[in-house]
């Protein structure tokens, strides 16, 4: 195995009186596609937050970049490209598709240097890689749920990570821009050999795709290649007895409070 | 016209509205985009507090104006950032308890001041030398700030929490953000006064949002607009003896409904539709 590139152990995370993620231990070597499912709660978000530095273990240790997550400076952070989930963006706002992708090298730059004609190369080819380069004067607000998800992919890219942290990343689109997006991730991943650790409760879009899927309760429930995690026996504890059906392609997991 | 340009009152005048105009409207794109709009108008009010106590004990206005404008916007940020109540309630406690400190302080005070009324409506035309240059250092820290670090800026009013994550100091900038609205409006209170300098902060930055799609644009929109207007305004008020404080406001309220009726973005959703 090659040396881990984030390593949690026996790390808990949550705040006074509250645990949110419980006694994880994981090791995630570089250039591995690994995805993260579990129920709402589970907490998928706070181990993204916690990969990221905005969340210090209270017990355990992780390490991320061979640095304690609490002490990842902005340099650290600078390497760990961050799809947050889609939120409600201001239509109105005022920022063309490449000045957002630019954003995505302010923390490499660091404070008062302003972007070379090299950090503007670097961000229309992320734009490229994304295949939204035609759209780069556009306004963000007038682009589709599906092609702004692209344009925070290559503002996660202009970054030029070495980790590619993507917390569900397909929610809010429609089918054709989720396999889109989905497909855009895995060709990324192939090409660039990036970490990535994508967050996601879409199982059957990634099954396929990922290395290995990471799946929680509040601790670490289970981990290893889909086929070993993707079990009624397994999936049932987490989802709910009697409620998940399996085939040979799919996993359906009934939401539960229909019945 | 140009006669009036011969009398140091007019110079002085017109540059304390042109410094101001300017430094208002480019810290008010943060400010909107930010969401902080009501934070303004707080710290207005906070600083306007401190003037009156200053006038009470006997120290120089604008010190205390800065102390009172600071703390508010400070403890406005804390409170933001500890989620402890939603922000708009935070700021309308410290508003109206700045407001009440500052009636108190007027209270106190043996006689009739009209100074410290110059610092709640504004009296552009009665800037001194020394307030002037009060104006100009301050104006060209805040400005020359907001240079500096102004691709940060852009980022933390865009997503402060995606900021952090790509590695900029993303809560560090926002306080200074706050410090520099804090210290904007102190610069402004004796030109357009406590109760508008929140407007000129607010309605130039809102004008020019009605008018770009783009980040750069639309801080210089906001600022050549801010700049007209304060400049006209002062022009406006002694040709037609009007308080400078309202004509500036009045005519940027003038513009902002104009590029709302004319805002291309508007015009294209319309068209899209």
């Amino acid at each position: 195995m090659t040396h881990p590139i984030i390593r949690f152990d026996h790390a808990t995370f949550g705040f006074p009186g509250i645990i949110a993620l419980e006694d994880v231990s994981l090791s995630i070597p570089e250039s591995e596609f690994v995805g993260v499912i579990g129920p709402n709660g589970s907490g998928k978000t706070t181990l993204c937050r916690a990969v990221l530095g905005l969340m210090a273990p209270l017990r355990g240790t992780l390490r991320v970049l061979d640095c304690a997550c609490q002490e990842l400076r902005c340099h650290h952070r600078a390497l760990i490209g961050y799809l947050p989930q889609k939120g409600m963006l201001d239509r109105n706002f005022p920022v063309t598709v490449l000045e957002a992708v630019m954003m995505g090298r302010y923390g490499a730059l660091g404070l008062f240097r302003r972007p070379s004609r090299k950090d503007w190369d670097i961000a229309r080819g992320a734009l490229a890689q994304v295949g939204m380069d035609h759209h780069r004067a556009s306004a963000l607000g007038a682009l589709s749920g599906g092609q702004q998800q692209r344009v925070f992919i290559a503002r996660a890219l202009a970054q030029q990570p070495r980790i590619l942290l993507l917390d569900e990343p397909t929610t809010g689109l429609d089918l054709t821009a989720q396999h889109s997006v989905v497909e855009l991730i895995q060709q990324l991943h192939r090409e660039l050999k990036l970490t990535i650790l994508m967050i996601t409760h879409d199982i059957n879009m990634i099954r396929s795709r990922v290395d290995r899927l990471v799946l929680l309760k509040t601790k670490l429930f289970a981990e290893g290649p889909p086929q070993e995690v993707l079990k009624p026996e397994i999936l049932s504890q987490v989802y709910g007895k009697d409620l998940v059906i399996t085939d040979k392609d799919f996993v359906i997991v009934e939401d539960y409070h229909h019945h | 016209m140009l006669e009036l340009l011969a009398y140091d009152f007019m110079q002085r005048s017109l540059l304390a509205a042109a410094l101001v105009g300017a430094v208002c409207s480019v810290i008010g794109v943060f400010v909107v985009l930010r969401g902080l709009a009501f934070a303004g108008a707080g710290t207005a009010h906070a600083a306007f507090a401190g003037v009156t106590l200053a006038y009470l004990v006997g120290l120089p206005p604008l010190s205390l104006a800065i102390v009172f404008g600071l703390a508010t916007v400070w403890i406005t940020g804390w409170v933001e950032e500890k989620g402890r109540m939603k922000l708009d309630v935070s700021i309308g406690i410290l508003y109206t308890a700045t407001m009440a400190l500052a009636i108190l302080f007027l209270g106190l005070m043996k006689s009739y001041n009209p100074e410290v009324y110059g610092y709640l409506f504004g009296s552009v035309l009665s800037v001194t030398s020394e307030e002037l240059l009060t104006i100009v250092g301050l104006s060209v820290a805040v400005l020359g700030t907001i240079l500096l670090l102004s691709k940060e800026l852009y980022f933390i009013a865009f997503d402060q929490e995606m900021a952090a994550a790509s590695g900029v100091p993303a809560r560090q900038i926002f306080y200074l953000l706050l410090t520099l609205v804090a210290l904007t409006v102190v610069i402004s209170l004796k030109t357009v006064g406590a109760i508008l300098v929140f407007a000129m902060i607010l309605i130039p930055a809102s004008t020019a949002y009605q008018l770009t799609h783009s980040l750069t644009q639309m801080t210089l929109y906001s600022m050549l607009i801010g700049t007209f207007c304060a400049v006209s305004g002062v022009l406006l008020s002694y040709a037609f003896d009007l308080p400078s404080g309202p004509s500036i406001v009045l005519l940027a309220t003038s513009l902002f409904f104009l590029a709302v009726c004319c805002s291309p973005k508007r015009l294209h959703r319309i068209q899209a539709q």
